[in-house]
């Protein structure tokens, strides 16, 4: 058969195939709209986990390869700046420096803050730099003043001098950038001490060790490595869309019991129609041929809206169905326009998880049926 | 030229609802290009045809088709047969509901890859030899018997087979669409395709045009009568 008149074979059956389909407008329609939500939440719950842990990591891909913190009790508590010193020294350290940072919860608007001091503040006491998500939730902007209540019950007023740009929204929306003195200020923290350490280390291999070396050096702390944030991280993602999932397995199993249904159940009808397409000349491979596009038209139009519908829920609505599960406790749930971000392997377990069972299951009942001696549609 | 030699089916073989449908038929239908297989309901005629027409095999025996015994062929070949040689008139019309009258006309031609332009031209050109083409866009559910009959008769011309056979093809018309279908085959008849016709209708089987008039009971060939 020459490769023309096998494109023409293929393109006569599946018009008949669409012609077939249409027969059946209803049942055909539902299956689909069923099948295109299971794709859609499947895909959306996928995208939104994998874009999540990409974005965690790039945001983390800066941060010190240890960041060391005082255990008092059991306890995170301050640590003394002249442990910054003495890490130092420590051969193959190239950095330690001091951080101040903490939570802060605003009680007005009941949001969380994360508060923090910059190596280098560029605006003068009095003057902070906020994330987008602070000033929606307190409903401010730039110039304005921002009131906050210090440790020992004092009112503070400080002015917005900049909205931070939004790179990685995840993690600086809830941001309130000060001056050192405002923070000591605010949270009572006396000259020496600071929240952590942050330490830099030039090779990667040495990382452990260093870590090690610290707590040798310094029982009453606790080194945390970059990289086990990451693994928490993507822990925390891999589990809350687990628990989406689990939430979603009893309509992904109602759907493979549908579509199990509707596409292995040869009813009377599609039995005699078979007879008829033999009788007049198909060769059962033709028949299953036929049952294969049919298949593949349902599965694949619903496969491939699915995607396109969870791809823009994703990210160009922020994934505004499941967001509140994925994104976190926060509060403050950053308005999230997520770097769009598709692997080719995302896409593939996705089909293999719903076009292949659908299109097998549509040909298997096909092809007994299409084994059935044509002269049944004389006989009937 | 058609030779069945000892012709046997049997349904349900070795089971307790066995049923003998055709006994040891022989038939050299020589050089008859119009045949009647006359003979009650239950009498063996649509399973000979099934049987000659290649829908089905014979339980023993062999069917030769132009010096060629396709009794033993595969399945693939006897569907090749099927749908170069024969082209079927059922009973029951059997359209493909919820389609259009045309694409049922299109329907067999589907696998053999032709050009989709120049098969929908085809069937349409069919339809319209019949007087039928307005109805063309019409599913099939919604023609009226005549009417069914009409497609029917195109779709079974589609693939230009050599032999026409049609099985009680007038069993579901009145007397007027009964001759007018006797009418259309008597016109195949001349253009050169050779008919095969089991009926029990006297319409079909004293229109005059048969050259050839086989009757059957109860499986068996009673008489055959060479009118030629």
């Amino acid at each position: 058969m020459s490769l023309m008149v096998w494109i023409e074979k293929q393109r006569n059956l599946i018009d008949f195939v669409l012609s077939s389909l249409l027969r059946r407008k209803g049942k055909n329609f539902a299956l689909i709209a069923a099948y295109i939500l299971i794709v859609f939440v499947l895909a959306s719950v996928m995208f939104l986990t994998h874009a999540l842990k990409r974005e965690a990591s790039i945001v983390l891909r800066g941060a010190p390869e240890i960041i060391v913190q005082k255990m008092t009790a059991g306890r995170h508590d301050l640590i003394p700046k002249t442990y910054a010193r003495q890490i130092e020294k420590i051969a193959g350290v190239s950095s330690a420096k001091t951080r101040l940072w903490g939570y802060y919860y605003d009680p007005l608007f009941k949001a969380n803050y994360t508060l923090i001091v910059p190596e280098l503040f560029k605006y003068e006491e009095g003057g902070i730099a906020v994330g987008e998500g602070v000033t929606r939730a307190g409903v401010t902007a730039e110039g304005n003043i921002m009131p906050f209540f210090s440790s020992d019950g004092k009112l503070m007023n400080y002015r917005i001098r900049e909205v931070l740009p939004a790179d990685s929204e995840l993690v600086s929306s809830d941001l309130v950038v000060m001056s050192e003195a405002d923070f000591r200020g605010l949270f009572g923290i006396p000259e020496g001490l600071v929240t952590d350490l942050a330490v830099s280390v030039g090779n990667p291999q040495e990382v452990l060790t260093i870590a090690n070396k610290i707590k040798q050096q310094y029982p009453d702390t606790r080194p945390v490595i970059r990289d086990e944030i990451i693994r928490t991280y993507d822990a925390i993602f891999d589990w809350r869309s687990g628990i989406l999932l689990v939430i979603f397995s009893g309509a992904l199993l109602a759907f493979i019991i549908f579509s199990w249904d509707k596409a292995s159940g040869l009813s009377a009808e599609e039995r005699r129609e078979i007879g008829i397409l033999k009788a007049t000349g198909w060769e059962t491979s033709d028949v299953i041929l036929m049952k294969f596009w049919e298949g593949l038209a349902i599965s694949l139009t619903s496969f491939l809206v699915g995607l396109l519908l969870a791809y823009i829920h994703v990210f160009f609505t922020s994934a505004t169905l499941f967001e509140p599960v994925l994104k976190g406790w926060a509060v403050l749930y950053p308005s999230f326009r997520i770097v769009p971000f598709i692997s080719a392997y995302q896409i593939a377990v996705l089909f293999f998880l719903t076009v292949v069972p659908y299109t097998t299951a549509t040909i298997i009942p096909s092809w007994s049926a299409a084994t059935v001696d044509p002269d049944l549609v004389m006989r009937t | 030229m058609i030779v069945l030699d000892k012709i046997r089916k049997v349904f349900n073989q070795g089971m307790p609802n066995e049923l003998v449908a055709v006994h040891g038929a022989a038939l050299d239908l020589g050089s008859a290009r119009f045949i009647v297989l006359k003979g009650p309901s239950g009498s063996g005629k649509t399973t000979l045809l099934s049987i000659v027409g290649c829908m089905t095999r014979p339980t023993s025996g062999r069917i030769i088709l132009d010096s060629r015994e396709i009794s033993g062929l595969p399945e693939r070949f006897l569907t090749k047969i099927r749908r170069e040689t024969f082209g079927f008139i059922f009973q029951q019309f059997n359209l493909i509901r919820g389609v259009t009258a045309l694409e049922n006309v299109m329907v067999p031609a589907y696998p053999r890859g032709e050009k989709y332009s120049l098969l929908r031209d085809r069937a349409m050109a069919l339809l319209e030899l019949f007087n039928i083409s307005r109805k063309a866009a019409s599913r099939a559910e919604w023609l009226s018997g005549g009417e069914a009959q009409r497609v029917v008769i195109a779709r079974a011309l589609i693939n230009n087979p050599s032999i026409i056979i049609a099985d009680e093809p007038t069993a579901h018309l009145d007397t007027g669409l009964s001759h007018e279908f006797m009418e259309i085959m008597g016109r195949l008849h001349q253009e050169g395709k050779m008919i095969i016709i089991a009926s029990h209708d006297p319409i079909v089987y004293e229109s005059g045009l048969a050259d050839m008039l086989v009757g059957m009971r109860d499986g068996r060939i009673e008489s055959v009568r060479d009118l030629a």
